[in-house]
């Protein structure tokens, strides 16, 4: 077991400084930096001060140097300066991270719960009427991407209820209800599509278990169904629907960028698109690789899991 | 008899009623806190380092200039500017040289004093004079104060400027919101992340990329103002949640560039109780041909592709009908330099859409284009879908007289370096201008050797008449000049010029006082806002 962590672990750390090499030249082969695009929208270009600021953004100097001086300060925790904000880079992202993971854990326990529950009804009810319901309604959250429902629910909100939560990210401390308002509507929006793939998986898979000797056996016994169905079948089908919960946090970020946006959330995801767009490197870079980050440990998590799901499988054997 | 003396009572008695309740409503109230909206977050809070309406918008309350263009006035002139930190002025040496007398009961937002020291650091940094001992980051404006040769700061309460000759615009650029004093005692550094200014509010909180809370200043010189308690810009980036926030009372009044008509349209419809006030943004579209490329030098070349182009259609198809046409200055009756309707109508390219086409497919066969050899170039214009749609609408005007161009959309962070590095053919573009003034659009867009002079276009005899009109100080006779040149401009492809965008601001009905003016970036002060709630 330890072998196999270890092995995991140093896989994780070579995607990790994978990852970083290609943030730091991808984000440096789109045109134009940050210079630029300062001095080029003011209008008035004075040279002498336009090689001042770069400069003293440190944009200048050949990219493999950069590089290394990234690595160094990572390494020592200096996560650099916003050259837009011209203010440490950690003081525009940690006010932010809290916004993203409550929102990503929310969202993600609601595809979980939903995906799950509907995925087992369904396949407990196969070729029902309510079994057809459920598809569709999986077929739906998967056909329409978060941001579209997020923007629907915003509209639905103003039309018929001409109310909308607060625009201004509202502490728990301060007014917990309106805190909850505030974060519900986007976790809908994006654990609804999450809840479709998982759902799918579910279902595909608990119908495959419920079809075991072992799941006849014990119905043969005389227990109940839903236990059956919950405590037997459902442990055993569990390792594809964990795969895939691991799958869905990584594309959860993509959707958060947008969901973020349109229910006007301060967090990490958000803040990317305008990093990247104004080519703040230092802030763009560290927020790639701390979404990586959270991106490697998910997976890692969920190959540590399937251990304890599945008592049969034995690591490095 | 009875019955009329009455009714005679009645109706004085009503009339008092009716004059009160108009008086009480009218009568402004104190208190309340206006939301209004940002759709980014200021890249500083540094207006003279800023080239941006998302920083100049938030921080105007904050501070104040010497003269302002009156808030409560759409149209901004020589005639509507207003005193501030001056409390008046005057122009002596023939022109040559312009005071101003400044208030003596001012204090910065830290208790310290405001003296004419203030006014001197303010403009020495922005003109880079000598000896400054704090540097701007960058100095989008320096040119705007290039003709200032010294500042007299002797006296605390009144400074002169001395120009190297008369300029008539100075006053204006002065009354814009992009000339805020800054505290001598402060670095210019330490402004870009906070604001400590005279101005009617304070900065109370930032919440990075979230919401900037200013807070009314108690001290503020203006007696009774100003009305509100406090201002929150809620940054909202999405237009669709802006809209929606405004829609649900979250917000009372849009971001001031919510400039697309058929959201706001739509608004109102949905809350009828909106209103809705069309404005100009001072921002003109245009085609830029590149006049570094040999393709493009014939002037007979740069007559067949304004030709081409139908600007009525522009107005409809290009900005929905959000849009007049117009020349080089901002038109009537937004703007007060602009060519008279009269005069723009000669101008090729606003004549019969289809006689000029024909003329145009005339003027390229004579210059060897035509069906088996068509003219071919790309049109570059910015990924943004306002300016993607009026260059899409170019290119299918092209097409009508034979003309095979390809679209090049080019991301906003490169745009401009692009253009100043001359690497297009034709693009579509958009130039908002500052203040409705023309040195301010001059100097800027059509000196040889500017910046943003996208299209290279370079004549010895236009600047000497663009110097020329700077100097006549009588207005008439200037704006005679500053037509002359408008037309030459035009005539000669140095833009050609489509129209200028109008915009559309719906706000709740009890905010009072916010005035659009025809320039985006002059009315944020905020002094006279009050809420009827």
């Amino acid at each position: 077991m330890l072998v196999y962590i270890l092995q995991r672990l140093l896989t994780a750390l070579v995607t990790l400084f994978g990852m970083s090499v290609l943030i730091f030249v991808l984000l440096r082969l789109v045109p134009g930096d940050i210079v630029d695009i300062i001095f080029s929208s003011a209008g008035f270009v004075n040279p002498a001060a336009k090689a001042e600021l770069a400069r003293e953004l440190g944009v200048d100097r050949p990219i493999a140097i950069q590089y290394v001086h990234w690595l160094k300060d990572v390494a020592e925790g200096n996560l650099g300066k916003s050259y837009r904000y011209d203010v440490p880079a950690w003081q525009v992202v940690k006010p932010r991270i809290p916004v993203t993971l409550e929102l990503a854990a929310l969202a993600i326990v609601i595809a979980v719960v939903l995906g799950i529950f509907t995925g087992v009804v369904s396949a407990a009810r196969q070729d029902s009427a309510l079994d057809y319901a459920l598809r569709l309604l999986s077929l739906g959250g998967l056909s329409m991407p978060s941001f579209w429902l997020g923007m629907m629910i915003i509209f639905f909100l103003v039309s018929w209820v001409g109310w909308i939560p607060s625009m201004v990210y509202v502490s728990p401390r301060e007014d917990l209800r309106a805190h909850l308002l505030q974060f519900i509507f986007p976790a809908l929006a994006v654990g609804y599509r999450g809840s479709a793939l998982i759902m799918r998986i579910t279902r595909s898979s608990m119908l495959e278990v419920l079809g075991e000797d072992y799941i006849r056996t014990a119905r043969a016994k005389g227990q109940r169904e839903w236990p059956v169905i919950f405590r037997h079948a459902l442990r055993n089908a569990m390792l594809p629907i964990v795969t895939v919960i691991g799958f869905e946090f990584a594309f959860m970020i993509g959707g958060l960028v947008v969901t973020e946006t349109v229910f006007n959330l301060p967090g990490v995801a958000r803040y990317l698109v305008d990093a990247i767009l104004w080519r703040d490197y230092p802030v763009a870079q560290n927020l790639v690789m701390l979404i990586g980050f959270a991106v490697v440990a998910v997976n890692l998590s969920v190959d540590l899991l399937y251990g304890y799901l599945d008592p049969r499988i034995r690591y490095g054997a | 008899m009875c019955r009329r003396f009455h009714s005679l009572v009645f109706s004085a008695l009503g009339s008092i009623l009716f004059a009160a309740t108009v008086f009480a409503a009218q009568t402004p109230k104190s208190g309340g806190i206006l939301n209004a909206t940002l759709i980014e977050a200021p890249p500083s809070f540094s207006i003279h380092e800023e080239v941006t309406i998302s920083t100049v918008w938030p921080m105007m309350s904050c501070y104040n200039n010497l003269v302002l263009f009156d808030p409560l006035k759409k149209q901004e002139s020589l005639e509507t500017i207003i005193p501030e930190l001056a409390e008046k002025w005057a122009l002596q040496d023939g022109g040559k040289s312009l005071i101003f007398f400044l208030r003596k009961d001012v204090k910065w937002h830290d208790g310290q004093p405001f003296t004419s020291k203030d006014v001197k650091h303010t403009f020495d940094t922005v003109r880079e004079a000598p000896g400054i001992t704090g540097k701007l980051r960058v100095n989008p404006r320096q040119l705007w104060y290039e003709n200032v040769e010294s500042i007299d700061a002797s006296t605390p309460d009144a400074v002169v400027f001395r120009l190297k000759r008369p300029q008539a615009s100075l006053l204006l650029m002065l009354a814009s919101g992009y000339s805020p004093i800054y505290p001598a005692h402060v670095p210019v550094s330490e402004l870009r992340a906070k604001c400590l200014g005279t101005g009617p509010f304070k900065l109370k909180e930032y919440r990075q990329g979230e919401l900037i809370e200013m807070v009314k200043n108690p001290d503020y010189f203006v007696k009774g103002r100003p009305y509100l308690d406090g201002i929150r810009y809620t940054i909202i980036k999405d237009r669709s949640t802006r809209y929606a926030a405004l829609q649900a009372g979250r917000q009372d009044i849009p971001f001031i560039w919510e400039v697309a008509r058929m959201p706001a349209e739509a608004a109102k419809r949905s809350v009828p109780k909106l209103t809705l006030t069309e404005s100009s943004t001072n921002v003109n579209d245009h085609v830029l041909v590149n006049l570094t490329k040999p393709l493009f030098k014939d002037p007979k070349m740069r007559l067949a592709i304004t030709l081409a182009i139908d600007r009525q259609g522009y107005v409809q198809a290009g900005r929905q009908g959000a849009a007049i046409l117009g020349g080089v200055m901002l038109p009537r009756p937004y703007g007060v330099w602009g060519l008279p309707e009269a005069e723009q109508k000669k101008v090729p390219g606003f004549g019969d859409p289809a006689k000029q086409k024909a003329e145009a497919k005339k003027l390229l066969a004579e210059l060897g284009y035509g069906p088996s050899k068509p003219l071919k170039f790309t049109v570059s214009t910015r990924a943004i879908p306002i300016y993607v749609d009026i260059a899409g609408y170019i290119i299918d005007q092209f097409r009508q007289v034979g003309i095979e161009s390809t679209l090049e959309q080019v991301e906003t962070g490169v745009w401009h370096a692009k253009m100043t590095r001359r690497e297009f053919d034709v693009a579509v573009n958009a130039t908002g201008i500052g203040p409705d003034d023309p040195d301010a659009n001059l100097y800027e867009n059509f000196k040889c050797g500017s910046a943003r002079n996208y299209s290279a276009y370079c004549s010895e005899e236009m600047d000497r008449l663009i110097e020329q009109q700077s100097q006549v100080i009588e207005r008439e006779k200037r704006l005679k000049l500053v037509n002359a040149i408008d037309k030459r401009l035009q005539l000669d492809g140095a833009r050609m010029m489509l129209g200028w965008s109008k915009e559309y601001v719906a706000m709740w009905p009890y905010v009072k006082n916010v005035v659009p003016h025809q320039s985006i970036y002059n009315y944020g002060r905020m002094q006279e806002v009050w809420l009827d709630k």
